[in-house]
């Protein structure tokens, strides 16, 4: 019986998990294409920025929801190694959701670029006594100019 | 230089392929490493089970049946006497294993009572074999209680019990080894190494059942009869057709129908007789001391 809860369990987060990966790729692509002609630009110390009239910094934060497939499967990759391909496809989405809010904000207030870019990642829940399954917070913030 | 906005098309952070693809790879390597692991433990830690004396395998099995039964040592029942009678008049008792113990669970003395109630009988290391109260009031024939008890013998005989208590003792380590701060390793691990645990448990059966039947036709010089509990049980038991082999897969006797058909084969290639009068049963076997109150 805990094996049939298990098995559906499994097949629930395989497929409710990869309904919502593919319809977040497809609007991902779709904001990406639309908020193509603002550039991210990041500048060295000593480098000269762009010159600007403003300047405002835009945060940009997602969190991602891991399901009990790739949890699963996760935790096989650590008897076996190698790379966590369900993972990839879950920090991918985060980075380019996290960049798009950026982005589109900066869009609204009438950037003309965002310079500076700066990626941070952190692990929300998923504490280690209980393994509930994990989920990731990304958090892009840049200063945009115009 | 010049902005010249360009769509990046190809996904090099995520790597092409497809998840069930690597999932299946990932279980296909984890099971196949637990089952290999745990068959060739399992086999030498019930190769060594079997080493075991029979003093030291009394002990385990008093401290086994202590926590079945409050007080078995004092337990005085005159069907315990006829059942013995009954086993040594199969076989004579093999001197290098620990002596007959038969034991009767009541309702009342033991630690659970369903399994009392329950219509079973099981064999435990040391000796000891274990009918519940369930069983002696659903035995129709002496026939049918000698091949539950002839089975039972025939677990002892090729000591079944231990070579289980070896193997969950691997079992158990693998389990906290591989396990080790996997939720998902630790479900899978166990449940994979149970269908091949159950698969051996099942040709355990399938030896005790022949060692059984063997039993009886030399005590009664035919079969008749003896199987006629596993007739009813089979009755009770659901007929899925094609879904039979995947029920058996997830039990640890063989089904009651594959059972009987396998026995009657043995019969059958021995030339022995499966019809014949059957021995009654002595009255009030379902009482204490044969004593039946109402």
């Amino acid at each position: 019986m805990e094996f049939i809860i298990f098995i559906a369990l499994l097949a629930i987060g395989f497929f409710a998990g990869s309904y919502a990966e593919q319809k977040h790729y497809l609007e991902i692509k779709q904001r990406e294409r639309k908020s193509l002609h603002v550039p991210l630009m990041n500048f060295g110390a000593k480098q000269e920025l762009p010159y600007a009239h403003e300047a405002q910094m835009f945060v940009g934060s997602v969190v991602i929801a891991n399901d009990y497939f790739k949890t699963f499967a996760a935790t096989l990759h650590n008897l076996v190694g190698g790379r966590v391909v369900v993972y990839e496809s879950l920090l991918d989405r985060g980075r380019r959701e996290a960049v798009l809010r950026m982005k589109e904000e900066a869009i609204a207030w009438g950037a003309s670029q965002v310079v500076n870019v700066r990626f941070e990642t952190s692990n929300i829940g998923g504490q280690e006594t209980t393994r509930t399954p994990a989920m990731v917070e990304v958090i892009v913030y840049g200063t945009g100019i115009r | 230089m010049k902005y010249v906005p360009k769509e990046i098309k190809e996904e090099v952070n995520v790597t092409a392929v497809h998840p069930l693809v690597n999932f299946g790879y990932l279980l296909g390597t984890v099971t196949l490493a637990g089952v290999i692991l745990y068959a060739s433990l399992g086999f030498i830690a019930a190769r060594l089970a079997t080493r075991i004396g029979p003093e030291t395998e009394e002990k385990i099995g008093n401290t086994l049946i202590a926590g079945l039964i409050s007080d078995p040592e004092s337990a005085s029942d005159d069907r315990i006497i006829y059942l013995t009678a009954l086993a040594e008049s199969l076989t004579p008792q093999d001197p290098s294993l620990p002596p007959l113990k038969i034991h009767i669970l009541q309702p009342e003395t033991a630690s659970e009572d369903d399994l009392a109630n329950s219509e079973n009988a099981f064999a435990i290391a040391g000796g000891h074999i274990v009918f519940t109260q369930g069983l002696l009031e659903a035995v129709e024939s002496e026939n049918e209680l000698a091949f539950v008890l002839a089975h039972e013998m025939g677990h002892l005989h090729n000591r079944d019990s231990l070579k289980a208590m070896g193997r969950s003792l691997v079992f158990l380590m693998l389990v906290s080894v591989l396990g080790q701060g996997q939720s998902g390793g630790a479900r899978v691990i166990p449940a994979t190494i149970n269908v091949a645990n159950l698969s051996y448990s099942r040709s355990q059966e399938s030896a005790a059942d022949r060692y059984a039947i063997a039993l009886i036709v030399q005590h009664y010089d035919h079969g008749g009869g003896s199987l006629g509990f596993f007739e009813r049980m089979q009755q009770q038991e659901l007929d899925l057709g094609a879904l039979n082999t995947v029920t058996e897969w997830q039990s640890t006797h063989p089904l009651t129908r594959a059972r009987i058909s396998r026995i009657k084969q043995i019969a059958a290639a021995q030339n022995w007789k499966m019809q014949g009068e059957l021995t009654p049963l002595p009255e009030g076997i379902s009482c204490v001391d044969f004593v039946c109150e109402d």
